[in-house]
């Protein structure tokens, strides 16, 4: 199944930095999640468009994830060729990711 | 000091609208409005713009604010703004005219200086950790640097009774960070206490984005009113008395999912989020809902401020050119192929004027870069996106976009812009390297 349907994101960015919050529908899923969902799984996806490192942060209390995706936005908003510097798609991007449902709660 | 305070937000860049500031206020269900002016680019641009004119490059929208706000601000009621942008003096003048045209007499207005730090970076030489080089290596590009301030002369101002606090590149959430701690009591060095500020601050520094924008995904996440987006405002009493709610009667939503979304935006650790006020610590923050559009939040904390203070530095990279053209139809990705490829071979004469050159098909991978795979679309459009070292480069650039219309057949559409291209990077600073001054004015 896709991240899409189980989960909801948003994106931001500080120069060439961008992050990207993760966080389940179902607070019941977050382990699953935790599991699944891997700063390695994410580098993968982002191939084409993040030349940097991918790192996860965890916030139990929110049952949420940060991911920090650096060397991410080709220079950063003001020095970018890209048609999206911002990374604004990211959030939807990282929707795309296949996951499987089989550990799921 | 009165123990407690109504805050809202009144703006999230130099472009956002003016009206749901003004509708918020109305309600009278705030006393302070802050106002965030400024994004990553925005100063630059207005150094360019203050470079082109000396009496330019403040917050173009203050004259509409004061008049919109007239009443409020009679009220005793308070705003606080980066709207000095790169020019706080400029901005201090346009208050008090706007003030005077309202016929608000007696508002204290304080100024805040001294973010300006080109000088001081110049003179030290700063690394520029992004660009690999330090400022003296890139001297003759560079055109401004400006630090982050914080709460400080905000408090200290307001202690002076200000009524209208301006400066220039404050701390998106220090403009809230200011006021809250003026109202509760709270000590500056108070820093989980600061991390409680902060907190607020970073909920409602977006404006609209905080409430209800940038959220909807249908059928999966829908929002109500769209069009009609009310800004958020905050409600405390205490660390352990924090809601956020958003002007009644407009569209937007403040519930649970929104605010887990704002709060972690454009964090990196959410144990450390640095600021020039706090170490703020949001890794134990809990979310509630508490009621229509009304949300709990706690648990933040705090350590000791960073020692320097972030600075963005503007760079003078020459000029950057787009051009589009779209094509549509059977075979239009290979004639738009075929289209840049064009391109690339009549613009390799330019040689070096050409620094960088990208092209990317609009519904095909301009924005998802490949990660996202479709079919074979409909339509694409071909975009030719340079940086250059020169003007006449980068209007070559948009010119051989358009005259595509002599390329691969039925290419239509042709749209080009060549602005010049003000690159920010970040550089740290001593504190002691920045003086901020505050001036009182009064209407």
């Amino acid at each position: 199944m896709k991240l899409r349907e189980v989960a909801y994101s948003r994106s931001g960015d500080k120069g060439d930095v961008s992050n990207v919050c993760v966080f389940p529908y179902r607070p019941e899923d977050y382990g699953w999640l935790a599991a699944s969902l891997t700063p390695e799984v994410v580098k993968a996806k982002f191939a084409g468009l993040v030349a940097g490192e991918v790192v996860r942060y965890d916030v139990p209390t929110l049952k949420g994830f940060n991911f920090v995706l650096t060397r991410a936005l080709a220079g950063g908003v003001s020095i970018s060729l890209r048609a999206d510097p911002h990374g604004k798609a990211y959030q939807s991007l990282i929707l795309d990711i296949e996951l499987d449902a089989a550990g799921r709660p | 000091m009165s123990g407690r305070i109504a805050i809202g937000s009144g703006s999230a860049y130099a472009d956002d609208r003016v009206e749901p500031a003004f509708r918020l206020a109305a309600t009278g269900r705030v006393d302070y409005l802050a106002f965030d002016c400024l994004a990553e680019r925005t100063l630059a641009l207005a150094q360019v713009r203050r470079r082109q004119d000396p009496g330019g490059g403040q917050d173009r929208r203050i004259g509409q604010v004061v008049s919109g706000l007239a009443n409020y601000l009679a009220s005793g009621r308070r705003v606080v703004g980066s709207f000095g942008s790169a020019n706080p003096d400029a901005a201090a003048a346009d208050t008090m005219d706007a003030l005077r045209e309202a016929d608000l007499a007696g508002v204290r207005v304080g100024v805040v200086r001294g973010d300006d730090v080109l000088q001081q970076v110049l003179a030290a030489d700063l690394d520029l950790p992004e660009m690999g080089r330090r400022a003296g290596e890139l001297r003759e590009r560079i055109v401004c640097a400006n630090a982050y301030i914080g709460a400080e002369s905000i408090v200290a101002a307001l202690e002076a009774d200000a009524g209208f606090i301006l400066g220039g590149r404050f701390a998106d959430p220090s403009l809230f960070v200011g006021p809250i701690c003026h109202e509760l009591g709270w000590a500056l060095d108070d820093w989980p206490r600061l991390g409680s500020a902060t907190l607020v601050g970073h909920l409602l520094e977006c404006g609209v984005h905080g409430a209800g924008g940038n959220f909807e995904d249908p059928p999966f996440r829908l929002v109500p009113d769209p069009h009609d987006l009310g800004l958020p405002y905050a409600e405390m009493a205490g660390e352990d008395d924090i809601v956020i709610s958003k002007t009644p009667g407009s569209g937007g939503a403040i519930d649970e999912r929104v605010v887990k979304t704002q709060l972690l935006y454009e964090i990196h650790d959410p144990a450390a989020y640095l600021t020039p006020d706090v170490t703020a610590d949001f890794s134990q923050v809990t979310v509630a809902e508490v009621g229509p559009d009304r949300v709990r939040v706690g648990g933040a904390g705090g350590r000791r401020r960073p020692a320097t203070l972030k600075v963005l530095v503007g760079l003078d990279l020459g000029w950057k050119a787009v051009g589009e053209i779209s094509y549509a139809g059977p075979g239009c990705l290979d004639r738009a192929r075929r289209g840049e490829e064009i391109v690339r071979r009549r613009l390799a004469g330019l040689g070096p004027a050409v620094e960088e050159l990208r092209c990317d098909l609009v519904g095909l991978n301009s924005v998802a870069g490949g990660v996202v795979a479709g079919g074979p679309p409909p339509e694409v459009r071909l975009r030719v996106a340079a940086r250059c070292a020169t003007r006449p480069a980068a209007e070559q650039v948009v010119y051989e976009s358009e005259l595509l219309y002599f390329g691969p057949a039925g290419a239509g559409g042709a749209t080009g812009s060549v602005v010049p291209l003000l690159g920010v990077t970040p550089a740290y600073l001593p504190r002691s390297e920045v003086r901020i001054e505050t001036e009182l004015l009064v209407s």
